[in-house]
């Protein structure tokens, strides 16, 4: 037996566990698509469904998958695609590339095709949401930073929140960081040893999803994060502002992609028009969700640190392509450094 | 060797008898001739009194019984003694010493409870040396004095078993040893018999009574069941809704009942509903005349509580005689128990000699009191005092 | 064992009845085990054979990364400490608390048994963020400490162990206790009373009675505590924050954003084997306890 062939065999068993009423009716007239768990199954089934049953009358039916999961599961079935899309982040999106998972992408089939920046679409997929990452602080207690090279300096460090590289926002950050410093896309030791140097005086290193929780309660009054969080923070009333670092904010998308082998083209273009239309987009900019919108049509939000879409090119992007290979070790990294 | 055999026939439920006291210990002074004087005690719960104003004492070396219904306050009386309740009222004097402010662990009462209460995690020998560890006497001094009193509840053999693995009359020599082993100035025994079957209750009870007497221990005895208390106790508390009713020996108790209570909980008791006249003399609810004095009671309806052996059947009329109907005829031992009903249908209980003549079911007959007979007379109660 | 001696002898009379051996009963569980207990881990150890992040060779890789580093023996051992101060704390504040639970009225039990039960009530999520309420640096703890002038800086609780440690002892205290008082209450009130007559001081009584007679409950308390708290993925990372490294976020890290599930499944089975190490442990040693009374 190869070991690829075991590995495929290991690797079906694992996702036939995982999703074990996995096999999916063919249906015409309807369209399986991959979901982030919470927040994006909520507003998905708020809004794109109804959309997509009302302009095309096509049913969407969602699976709620980790962008990881989503590679493993498809991964693991072999040409007979679990779903008909995925939606993912730069790092995932850049290893299911790699690994040949996804259709050629013609965004001419879209109906929105127009309002879409075109930098928000490629020959494998389109932006659904944007991400923009900078300096978030409480205006009350602290002055506005510069950049990320106020937050190693008093008054900032002290009240420092600081994540790993467990998000792709935590990830760019400390990209930014480590190229303040002197290192680069691929080498991120300036900013884990200028940290370790702080290490004593920083308010909180928190795991991700704790992270509003903790600067809410007043346990830690800056951080790098996305203006999503702001927003959110901000209509529950918490002081919160967001800084545009003096080395630019940093951006990237959530994107949609059409899964390889999908027998249902039509209604996936469909389902990914009905997403980053206008309606749609206007819609997940409002509270609860506060997206980024992708589509032109849609006024900016005025919290939002740039007025057009357009200037977003302007803002700082990342290959992921390069950083992927190196994440785990990264990961790794800032454990041992951040470990008591 | 002979002891070996003897231990050995222990293993199954059959006829126990406890070794001599050593001598040892019926020298010790500890163990003899202590008293407990309990004064006025009360004991509430809310608006419940579970104890109202009892007073008793107990005599060095005496076994006195509480007899009574359950929720009499019997069993309170006893924990209060213990220490387990605390007193609403009144006190707890042991050789006239106020206990009333020790912990239970420093009064040295011993407790045999109904269900003996052993430590289920400690062998025979761990539960009789537990109250000597307790009191950190010389490991020793411990090992001597458990296997003396091991040997006097011929339980030598199982030291080393669980309570589990004994049977109830095996665990209830392990409790007994057990409290002993402190020895207490006061023994209280919760309803010791209950547990056990009726034939292995009496020969405990008659290896309890020798053991008691030789020691010279004073004990307390809480009970339900009348004729326990009338063999084992030297006198007889009768408590009822958290009073004494009456104090007195089993004799005295038995033939004197101080209340209409007491009369109907000792015993098997007819009672007999009469008038008092005018004139001091006592009737029968038919007229018949009773020769009973009555000078005690103010004239108006009363009662007569007449034990089934104070009565006797005749043949013919004749003074103070009642005619009856009889029933059934139960044979009992030595006697025979009749059931019988007056005129009016009261039913009454006698005893005839099983050699005197046989008389039929539904016959008619003349029954009167005994000679010599003295039965209880009380004024009748209303129905709210029943 | 007399009982199942006796079983054959209706069996081989009533040949009619359809034989309804434990194994055909039990066959249903048997075999969801088998398929979603079993299987899965016998998977995760073969995942944690491959040699590299792309599962395309066999090899010790993994193993030798993950056991070569005094690292990773240190997050092992955090991991282990925290279960058993866990289970320290629940013990030193659950144990009292089952003994006011054995000497209370029935009417107060249920309501004791009502508060014991109601963190299960609510998601482990919601228990643990609440806890960053209490224990943050305007939180009610500190509040209170800065109120009463009891120290001049807010304490730093949050991130810390004793923070994680604190909020593990309320989230877990349930599963001390409830196995705890169902064998306290079943201990006779009478003993205590017996042991009291005998000369016991309450502690002696305590110690030499209602401890060995409880021992049953407490480990099966103790290690219900201990294999929750050593796997609390949640209250680890969000109340222990980045700073505690401990084996299931490193676990999470690993399979869900690196995507390295080789090591991953290395460091779950690192994570099992040692938890069950302690656990056994715990086991017996209240079987030892146990097995006095029982035995």
């Amino acid at each position: 037996m190869s070991p690829t062939l075991s590995r495929r065999a290991l690797l079906a068993g694992t996702a036939a566990l995982a999703a074990p009423l996995a096999a999916r009716a063919q249906k015409p007239g309807s369209v399986t698509a991959a979901i982030y768990p919470g927040a994006w199954e909520e507003a998905f089934r708020d809004l794109v469904a109804p959309a997509l049953k009302k302009s095309y009358n096509i049913e969407l039916e969602m699976q709620a998958l980790f962008a990881v999961d989503q590679v493993a599961k498809f991964a693991a079935s072999r040409g007979a695609p679990p779903f008909d899309c995925f939606v993912l982040d730069p790092g995932p999106r850049a290893t299911a590339l790699e690994r040949g998972m996804f259709e050629k992408f013609d965004a001419s089939k879209l109906a929105s095709r127009a309002a879409i920046p075109a930098a928000l679409v490629d020959e494998w997929g389109i932006g659904c949401n944007a991400q923009v990452v900078g300096i978030a602080y409480n205006p009350k207690k602290l002055p506005k930073p510069k950049g990320y090279a106020d937050l190693f300096k008093e008054p900032w460090v002290s009240r420092l929140g600081l994540t790993g590289f467990g998000t792709t926002f935590g990830t760019v950050s400390l990209i930014e960081i480590a190229k303040i410093f002197g290192g680069s896309e691929t080498n991120i030791d300036p900013a884990l040893a200028e940290l370790k140097k702080v290490l004593p005086k920083i308010a909180a290193v928190s795991s991700p999803a704790a992270l509003p929780g903790l600067f809410q309660q007043g346990q830690c009054d800056v951080t790098y994060t996305n203006t999503q969080t702001v927003t959110t923070l901000k209509d529950r009333g918490v002081d919160i502002e967001f800084a545009v670092p003096e080395t630019g904010a940093t951006t990237f998308l959530t994107t949609l992609h059409i899964a390889k082998g999908c027998e249902n083209m039509d209604a996936a273009y469909k389902y990914i028009d009905t997403a980053v239309s206008k309606g749609v987009q206007d819609a997940l900019q409002k509270p609860p969700y506060n997206f980024i919108p992708v589509n032109k049509e849609v006024a900016l939000g005025k919290d939002l640190p740039m007025r057009s879409l357009d200037e977003m090119s302007k803002f700082v992007t990342h290959d992921w392509s390069k950083i992927n290979p190196l994440r785990g070790q990264w990961i790794d990294r800032f454990n041992r450094e951040m470990a008591k | 060797m002979a002891w070996w055999l003897r231990k050995a026939g222990i293993e199954g439920e059959t006829r126990v008898q406890f070794r001599p006291v050593p001598p040892a210990m019926t020298e010790a002074a500890s163990l003899r001739g202590h008293t407990l004087d309990v004064l006025g005690l009360g004991v509430r719960y809310g608006a419940f009194t579970a104890l109202d104003n009892v007073g008793l004492s107990v005599r060095a070396g005496e076994v006195l019984a509480l007899l009574g219904p359950s929720g009499c306050g019997k069993t309170t009386l006893l924990r209060t003694v213990a220490g387990f309740v605390r007193q609403t009222a009144g006190r707890v004097l042991i050789d006239g010493a106020g206990i009333d402010d020790l912990p239970p662990n420093r009064r040295r009462v011993g407790i045999v409870f109904q269900n003996y209460a052993l430590f289920p995690h400690m062998t025979v020998a761990e539960n009789v040396a537990y109250g000597l560890k307790a009191r950190r006497e010389a490991a020793p001094r411990i090992a001597a004095r458990v296997a003396e009193l091991l040997e006097m509840v011929q339980l030598g053999a199982l030291r080393d078993r669980r309570p589990a693995q004994l049977s109830g009359g095996q665990q209830q020599r392990v409790a007994l040893a057990r409290a002993l082993a402190i020895e207490p100035s006061i023994l209280l025994l919760d309803e010791p018999f209950a547990a056990l079957d009726r034939s292995l209750r009496l020969d405990m009870q008659i290896e309890i009574k020798r053991l008691q007497r030789q020691l010279g221990l004073t004990a307390i005895l809480v009970t339900h069941d009348q004729d326990e208390a009338m063999s084992v106790a030297d006198r007889i508390a009768v408590m009822r809704r958290g009073r004494i009713e009456q104090l007195g020996a089993p004799v005295e108790v038995y033939d004197q009942p101080a209340t209409l209570f007491v009369a109907g909980f000792i015993g098997t008791t007819n009672r007999l509903p009469c008038t008092v006249d005018g004139m001091a003399r006592l009737r029968l609810a038919d007229g018949t005349p009773l020769p009973v004095p009555a000078g005690a009671l103010p004239p108006g309806p009363a009662l007569l509580t007449v034990r089934p052996e104070q009565l006797e059947l005749r043949d013919e009329a004749g003074p103070g005689c009642f005619p009856v109907e009889l029933g059934l005829a139960l044979p009992l031992g030595g006697q025979t128990v009749r059931e019988a009903r007056l005129a009016d249908g009261t039913p009454i209980r006698l005893t005839e000699p099983r050699l005197g003549a046989i008389r039929d079911l539904g016959a008619r007959a003349f029954c009167g009191l005994a000679p010599g007979a003295r039965p209880a007379l009380f004024p009748r109660p209303t129905p709210e005092e029943e | 064992m007399s009982s199942a001696a006796a079983l054959p002898a209706p069996r081989a009379r009533g040949a009619a009845a359809p034989a309804l051996s434990p194994w055909g009963l039990a066959a249903p569980l048997g075999l969801a085990y088998a398929a979603f207990f079993a299987a899965p881990l016998f998977m995760l150890f073969a995942v944690s054979f491959y040699a590299d992040e792309q599962m395309t060779r066999f090899g010790l890789d993994q193993w030798r990364r993950f056991l070569f580093d005094s690292f990773h023996w240190k997050v092992i051992a955090d991991t282990l400490l925290l279960g058993l101060k866990a289970v320290a704390a629940t013990v030193l504040l659950g144990f009292p608390l089952a003994l006011v639970y054995r000497a209370a009225s029935p009417r107060w039990q249920r309501v004791l048994l009502f508060v014991v039960i109601m963190p299960l009530l609510t998601s482990v999520v919601v228990r643990t963020f609440a806890w960053i309420v209490i224990l943050g640096r305007e939180g009610v703890v500190n509040q209170l400490v800065l109120g009463l002038g009891l120290a001049a800086e807010p304490l730093r609780l949050l991130q810390t162990e004793l923070g994680l440690v604190i909020s593990l002892t309320q989230i877990e205290m349930p599963l001390l206790l409830l196995p705890l008082l169902s064998v306290m209450s079943r201990i006779d009130p009478n003993l205590m009373d017996a042991s009291a007559s005998l000369g016991a001081s309450p502690w002696r009584t305590l110690f030499r009675v209602i401890l060995p007679l409880a021992a049953p409950g407490l480990a099966a308390g103790c290690l219900l505590v201990f294999a929750s708290a050593t796997t609390a993925f949640i209250s680890q990372s969000v109340i222990g924050g980045g700073r505690l490294v401990y084996l299931p976020s490193m676990i999470w890290q690993q399979a869900m954003i690196a995507a390295h599930w080789p090591f991953a499944a290395t460091a779950a089975i690192a994570l099992l084997v040692s938890v069950s190490a302690v656990i056994a442990v715990i086991a017996y040693a209240g079987r030892v306890a146990g097995g006095r009374v029982h035995g």
